[in-house]
């Protein structure tokens, strides 16, 4: 494994996000190293996607703040977040229809990185075999879920990122499909890049990441490694409600593999 | 190679028009090339998702700045076709502020309001416009000569074409199809959304009122009822989705095919040709929602390439 440096890449203080009547992150305060996997683990509607939202520039915080290498980037727009070398994948995939594999990863090298036409072109193939994508001259509709997934990352390395987002990157693929991934981001922290995971498939979250924080209702209720937190009694209330634990589960993770 | 051959065969033809053939044809054609600039520019903006109404509205505010400069300030009419295209493309640029915040129908909505304000505000203004009898000019560009104003048509429209085709291979076209396709990915990606909308906007908006101007120099006439007409939006909009949206061959094979059609069908049929037009342009977004382009070019590349290699490149 790699040595982790203490220089903080990413820090929020006091992280808040209401819609409406709604507080989707409270007062969230963390930070990552370089070269660090964090993941960030939680039940449906604990604020996950809202925190990667946040820091990716979708929309604003409502306050607090958020430094990444050590500038406030909360006031800027999405594109010029991504262009200071932020990257995310989606959830739920969205790749640009009318265009082939390569091209969607071009996008990535041509306006992340300001790159022109024929340096992005080169640059998509060498993402596609990073991410050991074959079909890369296929339009969007031909490809399988796992393509799609690795185009989803393959944009987001095109534009260079200090720091990944990857937001449920296993969701709807098999158990090969997930090994295969988990061996493409494996594969990444040797590019001084560093990671925050949101996952649901407890096995993935164990397999990759240093460090976890869990949410539950926009708020921090345990940090850690991951035998740590899985442990612990709020992080198992969270997930199962107070019944299942009076139950005797013993570790959560076992419930949700 | 075929290609190259068939488009300066196309070129060669359509320059010497004027030596073979009277006046009837060249101001069929001269309306012809009218319209396949507007539904040119009409679907460079559609690229990037946004489907604009305000076609007619921008083509006629280039024509009456044009008309305005040449008839109370005695500017040569060429030099008003270049300032009233400059004058739609500021104002479009102002607008793009407000208008390019809003998307899919709201978007469409308002750029047709804007056409009906400024059709009002021109009305409005009969010191400067003439108000709702529009203003006549002093003479008709080139003195009506309908060689040279077929000329100066047929040049600005392969302009026209010529910045569409760059476009389609420039790093703006995997900007504004990006956006089109979905616009939280192209956000993410580093693109400037709003940045790359208003580039289209105001690109488009000054082409379209450099036609206007022409078009009113040419006729030597302006009024608000004729020059912010809804002909100059739907025509060029039907155009564009009988050829084939997003591409650059789609509106120009549409714009002939429509032109040529509504011609013919006038003299079987004087004003019953509306009915049939109507009938074609349904027939082809119902049974060919990509435009007759498209499944031609991929059945001649399939004729030409034994094989079947990748169709998909077609488009420009």
């Amino acid at each position: 494994m790699l040595e982790v440096s203490t220089v903080p890449v990413l820090e929020t203080e006091g992280l808040e996000r209401r819609f409406g009547g709604l507080l989707a992150v409270k007062d969230l305060t963390f930070s990552i190293n370089k070269g660090e996997i964090l993941g960030i683990i939680g039940p449906n509607g604990a604020g996950k996607t809202t925190v990667i939202n946040l820091v990716a520039g979708i929309f604003p915080p409502t306050s607090g703040k958020i430094i990444f290498q050590g500038q406030e980037i909360q006031h800027l727009p999405a594109h010029a977040i991504n262009r200071r070398g932020v990257a995310r994948t989606f959830q739920n995939v969205r790749p640009l229809e009318d265009f082939t594999a390569l091209e969607n990863i071009m996008v990535g090298a041509l306006f992340g990185q300001g790159q022109n036409l024929a340096k992005a072109r080169e640059f998509a193939r060498e993402i596609c075999d990073l991410v050991s994508l074959g079909n890369f001259d296929r339009y969007i509709d031909n490809l399988t879920v796992l393509d799609l997934k690795k185009i989803e990352i393959g944009r987001a390395l095109a534009s260079k990122p200090d720091l990944l987002f990857l937001d449920e990157l296993m969701a709807g693929l098999n158990a090969d499909e997930t090994a295969e991934m988990i061996d493409v981001v494996r594969h990444l922290q040797s590019r001084e890049l560093t990671i925050i995971v949101v996952e649901h498939i407890m096995a993935v979250v164990r397999e990759l990441t240093q460090r976890c924080i869990v949410l539950d209702g926009g708020a921090i209720i345990a940090e850690g490694s991951y035998d740590e937190v899985a442990r612990q009694e709020q992080v198992i209330e969270a997930y199962l409600g107070k019944e299942a634990q009076h139950a005797g589960g013993k570790e959560f993770g076992c419930y949700l593999w | 190679m075929m290609k190259k051959v068939l488009f300066v065969a196309v070129l060669l033809l359509t320059v010497s028009l004027p030596f073979f053939t009277g006046p009837y044809f060249l101001s069929v054609f001269n309306t012809i090339f009218v319209f396949m600039s507007l539904a040119l520019t009409w679907d460079m903006m559609l690229r990037t998702g946004q489907l604009s109404y305000g076609t007619s509205g921008l083509f006629g505010l280039g024509a009456y700045a044009s008309a305005i400069l040449v008839a109370r300030a005695g500017f040569n009419p060429l030099v008003s076709i270049a300032l009233g295209g400059l004058f739609a493309g500021v104002t479009a640029f102002l607008l793009g502020f407000a208008v390019l915040r809003l998307r899919k129908i709201y978007f469409s909505i308002t750029t047709l309001a804007l056409t009906t304000v400024f059709s009002v505000v021109i009305r409005n203004l009969p010191k400067l416009t003439g108000g709702a009898s529009g203003t006549v000019l002093p003479s008709a560009l080139f003195n009506g000569d309908p060689a040279a104003n077929y000329w100066m048509i047929f040049g600005l429209t392969l302009g026209i074409i010529a910045i569409s085709a760059w476009l389609s291979r420039s790093k703006t076209h995997y900007a504004i199809n990006a956006i089109r396709n979905d616009e939280i990915t192209a956000r993410s990606s580093g693109i400037d959304v709003f940045r790359y909308l208003l580039l289209m906007f105001v690109i488009t908006s000054t082409l379209q009122g450099v036609i206007g101007a022409f078009y009113v120099q040419q006729y030597a006439f302006v009024q608000p009822e004729a020059t912010f007409s809804m002909n100059f939006l739907l025509l060029p909009l039907a155009m564009a989705l009988v050829g084939g949206v997003y591409s650059t061959i789609g509106p120009v094979v549409g714009a002939v095919l429509l032109g040529l059609a509504s011609e013919y069908l006038k003299l079987i049929m004087p004003y019953g040709h509306l009915i049939v037009y109507g009938v074609i342009i349904v027939l082809v977004v119902l049974f060919m929602p990509q435009g007759i382009t498209r499944p031609i070019m991929k059945w001649l590349t399939r004729k030409t390439n034994v094989g079947g290699v990748n169709s998909a490149s077609i488009g420009n």
